[in-house]
């Protein structure tokens, strides 16, 4: 023990004297481990607060098909799949999307029915009237609108139409409120110019979550022009693309990694004359090559595991305290009024050991293979750099 | 006593089956008594310098044998090289071979990194020896920045810190004045006293004479002729 100590004393030291070199590669390969590991924790934070959204939402939601194409569905069908057997609540749902020319947006408009009390993270409060509307951070900036004063809109005859903002949702609910308009579901048909007796889609509960699979297949057989989507389907969807959108990002900052990757083939063809010339000088007053390879995992090690400990602390103050923003616009969607949300730290340790791994371990192999080479060889040719 | 060297019939080629193949040393017999000190001359590119890389286990011979206190250590396996090195050798290269980028302490410290004292010990030992050598006003200027004559007693210092039976010097009193080249001659002389073997490749005539030297054997063209 007494030894290991003494060597990576003399390791450190070692470091020191090579500072300008040693600090030169510490950054890069932080650059480098940061990058990825925004990459990494900023879509599994955003797949974690999508997911821990949509495990709370309707087991099912039925789609009425025409052409392969979204249609209108009938509310009564929402009568024929409440007699299924272990189908609970069965809600038509009534929903769009607004363009605002002014600020070239959208805002995804959606009707609420009984469940208007749920909401918790607002400014003021659900619509309780048809001429009362609540509205998300994002429109309220776009708008500059906030609780009390009236929203301006244009609906879909053509006609100005106003409503009273009853309440703004808060920042920390930014992901999935922020281009939010929320009117009751009668005030939105109307808006809409919807015909009675039709809804956008309809939201099924399943008391049962295994049997979920079976109700869809049942509702699939009795109302055969729909298609229902179950809560799996959504959640593989989602994951799939934030997977899709952070291969994306990956793909891009992959110039980072093959500049990180020549730095490394650069230490692991070969190490200087004057380093061959020091492991010969060491071999020859004493130390065996167990010594010197302790000696340069030490090394390694300080480098790789400084250089880690600081891409990842980068990419934690970049991703959940500035938000992200050089990745943000690819990986928070696709609308033009962007969450503008702190993300909650979640972080999947597995990720940060894999990736770990795969940086902490090339470079370290890259620091003790060619050394490993000189440390073999004869100590009176290590000294003359052969 | 530990100590005793025996070589036999040892020979070194560089660049084996090579169109600039050399042969350094042609079926060399020599046996160093422990306590013993030898001094090996000859010209410039006689073998010397390869002779006591040999003997010190700093590189194989082609063919023949090394053997320290009867056992051979010509085949052994780099990884128990290391540790016959330190138990056993201490060198002093004719290129010096100092790391100059570190100061004179940690150039002095560098064998004893891999035993087992502390470093307090270890840097106890290396004031002792720093200022034997008139070197404890430098001892944390970078070696780099050193004289040459400053230089080679660092590395004097460092060959010697370990307390190594067998003294291996390759030209010590090259980059010295008369007066420390004395100096070292006696400080070897008082170890040889001590019992520890000494073996020095040297063309200088003040060495081959100095008191400490037992014995002297002279090189040419890789063999011993005297």
């Amino acid at each position: 023990m007494i030894r290991l100590l003494k060597i990576l004393e003399f390791a450190l030291s070692s470091l020191a004297r090579r500072k300008f070199k040693n600090f030169s590669i510490i950054v890069v390969y932080s650059f480098t481990i940061a990058v990825l590991a925004s990459v990494l924790l900023l879509t599994h934070s955003l797949k974690k607060m999508a997911m821990d959204v949509l495990v709370d939402g309707p087991d099912i939601v039925v789609q009425r098909l025409l052409g392969g194409r979204h249609e209108l569905i009938p509310t009564d069908y929402s009568g024929i799949i409440e007699k299924i057997p272990g189908v609970g609540r069965v809600q038509p749902r009534v929903w769009g999307y607004y363009y605002d020319s002014l600020n070239h947006t959208n805002y995804t408009m959606l009707g609420i029915g009984e469940e208007r009390q749920r909401f918790v993270m607002v400014d003021g409060k659900a619509p309780a009237d048809d001429d009362q509307c609540m509205i998300g951070q994002g429109v309220a900036g776009a708008q500059h609108a906030e609780t009390g004063m009236d929203l301006l809109l244009i609906d879909g005859k053509g006609i100005g139409y106003s409503c009273e903002i009853s309440g703004v949702f808060k920042a920390a609910s930014d992901l999935w409120t922020n281009d939010l308009v929320l009117f009751t579901s009668d005030a939105l048909r109307r808006f809409f110019a919807m015909p009675d007796g039709l809804a956008t889609d309809i939201t099924v509960e399943v008391f049962n979550a295994r049997e979920v699979p079976q109700v869809a297949q049942k509702i699939k057989r009795l109302l055969p022009d729909t298609r229902p989507i179950t809560i799996d389907e959504i959640l593989h969807t989602y994951e799939s693309i934030f997977n899709w959108r952070s291969g994306l990002m990956l793909t891009i900052f992959t110039s980072s990694l093959i500049a990180f990757s020549i730095l490394a083939w650069d230490k692991a063809t070969g190490i200087s004359g004057e380093e061959k010339q020091e492991i010969g000088i060491l071999k020859a007053i004493g130390w065996d090559t167990g010594d010197v390879l302790t000696l340069k995992l030490c090394e390694g090690m300080v480098i790789s595991v400084t250089a880690f400990l600081v891409g990842v602390s980068m990419a934690y103050v970049h991703v959940f305290l500035l938000d992200a923003p050089l990745f943000v616009p690819v990986l928070k969607g696709w609308s033009v009024l962007f969450p503008r949300f702190h993300l909650v730290p979640y972080i999947d340790a597995y990720q940060i050991i894999v990736l770990g791994f795969l940086t902490i371990l090339p470079y370290m192999a890259s620091t003790v293979l060619p050394s490993w080479k000189a440390a073999i060889t004869d100590p009176e040719n290590a000294m003359r750099g052969v | 006593m530990a100590g005793t060297i025996q070589v036999e019939r040892i020979s070194k080629y560089y660049n084996r089956n090579r169109p600039d193949e050399v042969r350094a040393l042609s079926e060399v017999d020599l046996t160093i008594a422990a306590g013993e000190a030898l001094a090996v001359n000859g010209a410039s590119g006689c073998g010397k310098t390869t002779l006591l890389g040999l003997v010190g286990c700093m590189s194989r011979p082609t063919s023949g044998s090394v053997l320290l206190d009867g056992r051979d250590v010509s085949r052994l396996p780099e990884r128990f090289l290391g540790d016959i090195r330190r138990r056993t050798f201490g060198f002093i290269f004719q290129q010096l071979n100092l790391i100059k980028s570190i100061s004179v302490l940690e150039n002095t410290l560098l064998p004893l990194y891999p035993g087992k004292l502390s470093m307090k010990e270890m840097k106890i030992r290396a004031e002792r020896i720093l200022a034997r050598f008139d070197l404890t006003a430098r001892a944390g200027v970078k070696v780099s920045r050193l004289s040459g004559g400053e230089q080679q007693r660092v590395a004097i210092a460092r060959a010697l810190i370990h307390q190594p039976q067998v003294i291996i010097a390759d030209e010590p009193t090259a980059h010295l004045d008369s007066v420390l080249a004395a100096e070292l001659l006696d400080i070897l002389e008082e170890l040889n006293r001590e019992g520890k073997t000494v073996l020095i490749a040297t063309h200088d005539p003040f060495v081959s004479n100095h008191p400490l030297i037992n014995r002297v054997i002279r090189m040419r063209d890789g063999r011993i002729v005297d």
